[in-house]
C-alpha cells in the first residue's frame, strides 16, 4: 500500500530529463553547427587548394597546405597583409572612439535636456538615419577634396565626431528614456554638474548600449569598401576591405585560399572583441540600480 | 602659419616656372623627376606584372609612377568618384563602353592625337584607333582586343568521340549525341544568359549582316522575325540538350561559370568566351583536360561573322593632366618600348601594338591556344561594329529578364519573341542619349 502511494518509478521515465537534455542539446548543437558551418568552410578552406575549394563541399582539406596563408600574407602588392591590418586599426580605432563619445553626448541632450525645437531636431535626425549613403557621396567627396583631407584617414572618422551616425544616437537616447530619473536628480542634489551627472551617473548605467555601439562600429567599419575605395588612393594605405578584393579581377583565376586564408586572419579581431565584450550584453547592469 | 607656408609655396612654384621658362625649347621634352599617377585593376599577376613595369619607367625616364589599383569591383564607382571631383589620375585604365559614360561628346579624356610626338600611333591599327575615338577626338588606346570566341573541352569531345562541331547544325546536333554516349549530366556548350545572349545575337547578326543595335534610330536594327529567331535558338538549345536549360544551371548554385562543378571535371564542356580570358577558364579545368579553340560557327550564306571584336581594355589620359607629355611617355613604355612590354607581358591580354606582338611572338610568350585565337580573329570576316549601347546594364538586363522568364516557362516562345522585340525597344528609346 504505502509503495503504491510513493511510487518508486523505474521505468522510462526516470531517464525523462536525461532525454529531454539530450533532445534539446542534439537540436541546439545540429542547428548552431549549420549556422556556423560557412565560417568552418572558410578556415578549412584556407587550407585547401584551389581546385578543391571548388569541387568539396566539406570543410576538412584532404591535402592541407599553408599556401594560402602564405601567398596571401605577401600579397601581390608591394606590402605585406599586415600593413593592411594594421590600416584597419588607424581607422577603426579613432572612429570607434569618435562615434562613442559623441553619440553619449548628443544622446544626452536629447534625452534630458529641454532644448528649444526638440522635436524638430529629432525628426532631422531620424531623417539622416534613412538617407541612403551614397547621396552623400559626391558632395561629401568635393568638400573633403577643398579640406585637402583625400588620401588621408580623416574623411572616414572625422564626420563620426560630431554624431552624424543617427542610429546610434537614437539607440541610446532609447536606453536612457528606459531610465528613471531618481539617480541622477540625487547626484544633482549632491552637487554635480549636468556633465558630471553624464560622465559619473549616466555612462556606467548605460555601459551595455555604450559596448554596442561600440561593437557595432566596430564591425561595420571593418566591413566598410565603399568609403576606403573612395578616399583612399594609395596602396600603402588601404585597409583589409579593400586589399581582401585586390586580386578578385574579371581576366584572372582567383586564389580563393589566399583570399580565405586573410579573411580568416581579418575576422580575428571582430570575433575577440565580441567575446570578450560578450558578458556585457548578457549582464543586465542596471537590474537592481535603484531600489524602491 | 598658414599664410607663411602658402607664401613660400608660390615662391618655390614661381622659382620652378622661371627655371623651367629659362630654358624653354619650342616644346619641352618630358621632363624627369615628377611624379605620375596611374589607375588600373586587374587580379595580382597583372598588379605584380605592372608595378614591375612601372619601376622600369622610373628607371629609365627617371620619373615615379605610383600605382593606385584595386580589384574589378568598386574601380567603377571609384572612378566615377574621382572624375567628379576632378582628381583623377593622369592615366587610367578604362573598359571600353565607359567611353560613353565618361566622354560623350569626346572632351571627357585627353586628346591622345595631340600627344602623337611621344606616343607612336602607327602601331596600332585604325579599326582599333576608330573605336578609342568620339568626334574626332583620340579618348583612349586599346591595350588588347578582344572577341568571344568558341572554346570546347577537347578530352570530353574524344570520350563521346565526337569531333569539335564546325557548324551550327552541327553544334546542334551534338546536343543527343552527348547525352545518349555521354549522359543526362554532359553538355556540348555551357553558360550564364550573359553567353547565351552574345551567342544569339551572333547568330542574328550572321543572318542580317547589321549590327543589332542602331543608336542612331535607338532601336533594333533587325525584324520582329529575327527576334523569334532569338527567343526560339533559346528554346531549341535548351530542348534539344545543347545547352544547359535555367534550372540545370540553377541546381549548381549561383557561381561563376568556371568555378562550377561540371565545368571544372568537364561535363559542361564548352563556352563562349572573350579570347582576353579564357586562361582562367583554362586554369580551373581539373587534371588532364585540355581546352581547345574550335573553328568560328558560321550560318550558310552569313556574310559576316557576326563578332563582337572590341578592346578588351584601354588606357586614356586625364583630360586636365598637368603632365600630358609624361602620361603620353608612360603609355608610349607600356604598349610599345621593349622593356615595357616584356614586363606586362599577356597579362593584359594580347597586346594591340604591333611592336608588341612582334616581341612577345618572337620570344615565344604567346600560348599555343591565344596565337590559335589571334589567327582565327585575323581571318575572320568582320565588317559589323556593334554599338556601345549592346553591352549597356540596362540592355543587358532587359534580354536576360525576358530569356529568364522563357526559360522557366512563364513566357512561351513566341511571347518572348515579341517581348524581346517590343521592350528592347522601348529599353533602347530611354537609355540612347
Amino acid at each position: 500500500m504505502a509503495s503504491s502511494l510513493n511510487p518508486v518509478d523505474h521505468g522510462w521515465r526516470k531517464h525523462l530529463p536525461l532525454v529531454n537534455a539530450f533532445v534539446r542539446y542534439g537540436l541546439l548543437i545540429l542547428v548552431g553547427f549549420l549556422m556556423i558551418y560557412p565560417l568552418l568552410w572558410m578556415i578549412g578552406g584556407a587550407f585547401k587548394n584551389n581546385a578543391e575549394i571548388f569541387s568539396s563541399v566539406g570543410f576538412i582539406p584532404k591535402a592541407p597546405t599553408t599556401d594560402g596563408f602564405i601567398n596571401g600574407w605577401k600579397t601581390s602588392t608591394e606590402y605585406s597583409f599586415a600593413t593592411y591590418l594594421l590600416n584597419t586599426m588607424k581607422i577603426v580605432v579613432p572612429k570607434v572612439i569618435v562615434t562613442v563619445i559623441s553619440s553619449v553626448i548628443v544622446a544626452y541632450g536629447f534625452a534630458r535636456f529641454a532644448i528649444p525645437g526638440r522635436k524638430w531636431l529629432f525628426a532631422l535626425l531620424m531623417a539622416t538615419v534613412l538617407l541612403p549613403k551614397s547621396v552623400l557621396l559626391i558632395p561629401q567627396y568635393l568638400m573633403f577634396r577643398e579640406f585637402g583631407w583625400l588620401d588621408t584617414y580623416l574623411p572616414l572618422y572625422a564626420p563620426q565626431a560630431f554624431a552624424t551616425e543617427g542610429f546610434f544616437v537614437f539607440m541610446i537616447i532609447q536606453f536612457m528614456r528606459s531610465l528613471p530619473l531618481d539617480m541622477e536628480e540625487a547626484a544633482v542634489m549632491d552637487g554635480c554638474n549636468s556633465f558630471q551627472v553624464l560622465t559619473l551617473i549616466v555612462c556606467p548605467v548605460i555601459l551595455p548600449a555604450i559596448i554596442s555601439v561600440a561593437l557595432f562600429q566596430f564591425m561595420w567599419s571593418m566591413n566598410d569598401f565603399l568609403q576606403p575605395l573612395i578616399y583612399l588612393s594609395s596602396v600603402e594605405k588601404y585597409p583589409v576591405a579593400l586589399a581582401l578584393k585586390m586580386s578578385i579581377d574579371v581576366t584572372e583565376a582567383t586564389s580563393w585560399n589566399e583570399i580565405l586564408a586573410m579573411s580568416t586572419i581579418a575576422l580575428a579581431p571582430s570575433l575577440i572583441l565580441f567575446f570578450v565584450a560578450q558578458k556585457y550584453f548578457v549582464e543586465g547592469v542596471t537590474s537592481g540600480a535603484v531600489k524602491g | 602659419m598658414n599664410a607663411y607656408r602658402l607664401h613660400r609655396r608660390y615662391i618655390l612654384l614661381g622659382a620652378s616656372a622661371a627655371a623651367l621658362s629659362a630654358c624653354s625649347k619650342p616644346r619641352p621634352a618630358p621632363t624627369s623627376g615628377r611624379e605620375l599617377r596611374m589607375s588600373w585593376w586587374g587580379g595580382s599577376s597583372a598588379h605584380k606584372a605592372t608595378l614591375e613595369a612601372l619601376r622600369l619607367f622610373e628607371e629609365k625616364h627617371g620619373i615615379r609612377v605610383r600605382g593606385e589599383y584595386t580589384g574589378f569591383a568598386g574601380h567603377l564607382e571609384r572612378l566615377t568618384t574621382q572624375i567628379a571631383g576632378g582628381t583623377a589620375p593622369d592615366v587610367m585604365q578604362i573598359n571600353w563602353y565607359w567611353q560613353t559614360l565618361f566622354s560623350r561628346d569626346g572632351t571627357g579624356f585627353y586628346d591622345l592625337s595631340k600627344l602623337r610626338e611621344t606616343l607612336d600611333l602607327s602601331q596600332f591599327d585604325a579599326r582599333t584607333l576608330s573605336m578609342g575615338t568620339n568626334k574626332g577626338v583620340l579618348n583612349a588606346i586599346a591595350v588588347s582586343n578582344a572577341a568571344r570566341l568558341f572554346y570546347l573541352n577537347q578530352t570530353t569531345y574524344q570520350k563521346a568521340g565526337l569531333s569539335l562541331p564546325t557548324t551550327w547544325d552541327e553544334l546542334f546536333a551534338r546536343g543527343p549525341q552527348f547525352k545518349t554516349r555521354l549522359g543526362q549530366g554532359y553538355y556540348p556548350l555551357d553558360g550564364l544568359f550573359l553567353e547565351f545572349i552574345a551567342l544569339a545575337r551572333t547568330y542574328v547578326v550572321q543572318g542580317t549582316g547589321k549590327p543589332l543595335i542602331n543608336a542612331e534610330t535607338k532601336s533594333l536594327n533587325c525584324t520582329r522575325a529575327d527576334m523569334y529567331d532569338f527567343a526560339g535558338l533559346y528554346a531549341r538549345m535548351t530542348r534539344d540538350h545543347v545547352w544547359p536549360s535555367a534550372q540545370v544551371r540553377a541546381s549548381y548554385g549561383n557561381v561563376a561559370q568556371q568555378e562550377m562543378r561540371p565545368w571544372i571535371n568537364g561535363q559542361f564542356a564548352g563556352t563562349f568566351q572573350w579570347n582576353s580570358s579564357i586562361d582562367k577558364y583554362s586554369d580551373t579545368l581539373a587534371a588532364k583536360q585540355t581546352l581547345a579553340l574550335a573553328p568560328y560557327l558560321l550560318r550558310p550564306g552569313a556574310k559576316d561573322a557576326g563578332m563582337m571584336y572590341r578592346p578588351a581594355m584601354m588606357f586614356a589620359v586625364n583630360a586636365k593632366t598637368p603632365y600630358p607629355d609624361e602620361s603620353a611617355l608612360l603609355i608610349e613604355f607600356l604598349l610599345n618600348d621593349p622593356d615595357g612590354i616584356r614586363a606586362m607581358g599577356l597579362k593584359r591580354g594580347v597586346p594591340v601594338s604591333k611592336a608588341a606582338r612582334t616581341l612577345l611572338d618572337k620570344e615565344g610568350l604567346i600560348t599555343p591556344i591565344q596565337r590559335q585565337s589571334e589567327a582565327q580573329l585575323a581571318a575572320a570576316q568582320i565588317h559589323v561594329v556593334e554599338s556601345p549601347w549592346f553591352e549597356h546594364p540596362r540592355v543587358r538586363d532587359g534580354f536576360q529578364d525576358i530569356l529568364e522568364a522563357m526559360g522557366y516557362g512563364r513566357l512561351s516562345e513566341r511571347e518572348a519573341g515579341d517581348r524581346l522585340y517590343d521592350d528592347i525597344n522601348a529599353i533602347l528609346h530611354r537609355v540612347v542619349r
